[in-house]
């Protein structure tokens, strides 16, 4: 199938727009956000000072790495395959099949355009929060390595997300089993807190679960808990896992809009 | 109107025993929530065991008393939070014309309550008060239940003033979602851990620390380090929760005069 471009870049716009809208929002969002950076300074700053800090990450490391993950979570945490949801809800995703396009796609672009919206925000984000924080910055090739790392995780999110969306056509009842796994993956992605941090067996789980993909590859690339020499061995397990998930994806679609085709008899 | 609010109340828990599974369902839900929370806590604090003189034992309590006011607020005043909800969608105007208090008829809006997270927190507290070795006396059983409702009042006021806001600015979704979990980051700590200033406010603006950390400093035998007054302050929290639930809603007040509706 040929895919054109055009429709796809115009949805894409439109989500942004519909997102700058909400100004007032936009600020309270920024304005959470110092205050995060705030508690997390305090509360590591607090932490190295009475207790043996951990070798592979100072002080300094985990302050960065801390703030680092707060300005990806304004990305990572638009959710453009909502819709999915809410479509199904309202049966206006049959109208959707009907149209000449594809609808993951769609999904993807109008996420696409949210999540540039707020990669503008991180800019102003990044003014605000170095008021109250030094951050470290890495050499050009490891921003390089943590960029790629990041486009790789962003696309894991999307996918592990556009999964949860896709349970809407089974039951409606998704909300619970989104915000398990929501929660879940706030922790196990090692957006709270680094995955080094987890002892033992726990350690080589976490590491070895496909969340670790979403935050905290990127970020111990930047950080440098990764160093050089496994950049390569970490981003390839990163792409394992996008590609395995979208293999699930795109089966997950084919029977759930088999479904509707049925279901609409 | 405390019969009403009694009766009220009996329907309730009647309603609640037709639909057990779902009280399953949610009672697990927010059994995630949490031990996501306290997972991250353990964590963190496995390698890193003193939070400024608090063991994770100590901290864990803390979160336990913090979580037994939110639930009891969430349990009782849920219907607060909503506010804004009504206004935007025009049905604010009907507690209006009524001949009734509107707050009473915000707190007695029909809906599902399930105390899921009450009953976890009270656990929770149990369990933390018997891994800190708290010694349980006379002065503990009466105090925590008036802590926790001073908590609980505490979050009313908030939630209070956070539902007049929205009788002058229509959409504060973003500002409740913030101010709930900003509540719940800097309950999380002994206050401490943060700047002077920060302490201040906590202590005597939105006097968050009173919730949890001046009793659980009491309860926990611990001098505050954070503002050095003495731990028995954190007695007082029902006194506190009161004081700011009072304040709130006098801003309350003038907002229902205020108010104009949206002409939705």
């Amino acid at each position: 199938m040929r895919v054109r471009v055009a429709p796809y870049v115009e949805f894409a716009k439109k989500a942004f727009a519909r997102e700058a809208t909400y100004r007032m929002e936009v600020l309270t969002e920024i304005g959470s956000l110092v205050l995060r950076v705030y508690i997390l300074r305090s509360l590591w700053t607090a932490l190295y000072a009475q207790n043996a800090a951990p070798i592979n990450l100072p002080l300094h490391g985990m302050i960065t790495y801390a703030t680092v993950a707060m300005l990806m979570s304004l990305i990572l945490e638009v959710d453009g395959t909502r819709l999915i949801r809410e479509k199904v809800r309202e049966g206006t995703i049959a109208t959707d099949l009907m149209k000449p396009i594809s609808v993951p796609l769609y999904f993807f672009s109008d996420g696409i355009g949210q999540t540039l919206l707020h990669a503008v925000l991180v800019v102003p984000s990044l003014f605000c929060a170095l008021l109250l924080v030094r951050i470290d910055v890495p050499s050009p090739a490891t921003i390089a390595a943590f960029a790629l790392s990041f486009v790789i995780g962003y696309g894991v999110n999307f996918f592990l997300n556009f999964l949860m969306n896709s349970i809407a056509f089974w039951t409606l009842e998704t909300f619970a089993a989104q915000l398990i796994v929501r929660w879940a993956s706030d922790l196990l992605s090692g957006q709270i807190i680094p995955l080094t941090l987890f002892p033992g067996i726990f350690g080589r789980i976490v590491f070895g679960l496909p969340f670790a993909a979403i935050y905290s590859t990127p970020l111990l690339i930047y950080v440098g808990v990764i160093p050089s020499s496994q950049w390569a061995l970490s981003i390839a397990l990163q792409a394992v896992w996008l590609v395995a998930f979208a293999a699930i994806a795109s089966v997950v679609w084919r029977a759930a809009s088999n479904r509707v085709i049925v279901q609409g008899g | 109107m405390l019969r009403a609010y009694l009766q009220y109340w009996r329907i309730n828990f009647l309603t609640l025993l037709e639909y057990r599974a779902n009280f399953v369902m949610w009672f697990f839900f927010t059994i995630i929530y949490h031990g996501v929370a306290l997972a991250a806590l353990y964590v963190t604090m496995r390698q890193f065991p003193s939070m400024n003189g608090w063991s994770f034992r100590e901290v864990f309590f803390l979160y336990a008393l913090w979580m037994c006011g939110h639930e009891l607020h969430n349990t009782l005043f849920f219907t607060v939070v909503s506010v804004p909800d009504y206004v935007r969608e025009g049905r604010f105007d009907r507690f209006l014309v009524r001949p009734l208090d509107a707050l009473f008829q915000v707190l007695t809006v029909p809906q599902q309550i399930v105390p899921d997270g009450l009953v976890l927190a009270v656990a929770t507290l149990v369990v933390a008060t018997t891994a800190t070795h708290v010694r349980v006396d006379w002065i503990f059983l009466i105090f925590v239940p008036l802590v926790v409702l001073g908590g609980a009042l505490i979050d009313l006021g908030i939630s209070l003033t956070v539902a007049t806001i929205s009788f002058w600015f229509v959409r504060v979704d973003t500002l409740r979602w913030v101010v709930m979990s900003l509540e719940q980051d800097f309950t999380r700590y002994p206050i401490s851990i943060y700047t002077r200033g920060v302490r201040i406010v906590l202590t005597f603006v939105f006097p968050f620390a009173f919730m949890n950390y001046f009793p659980a400093s009491y309860f926990l035998q611990k001098s505050d380090t954070g503002l050095h007054l003495s731990p028995a302050i954190g007695l007082l929290t029902p006194v506190i929760g009161a004081a700011w639930l009072a304040a709130s809603y006098a801003f309350w007040l003038v907002g229902l005069r205020h108010y104009q509706g949206t002409g939705s």
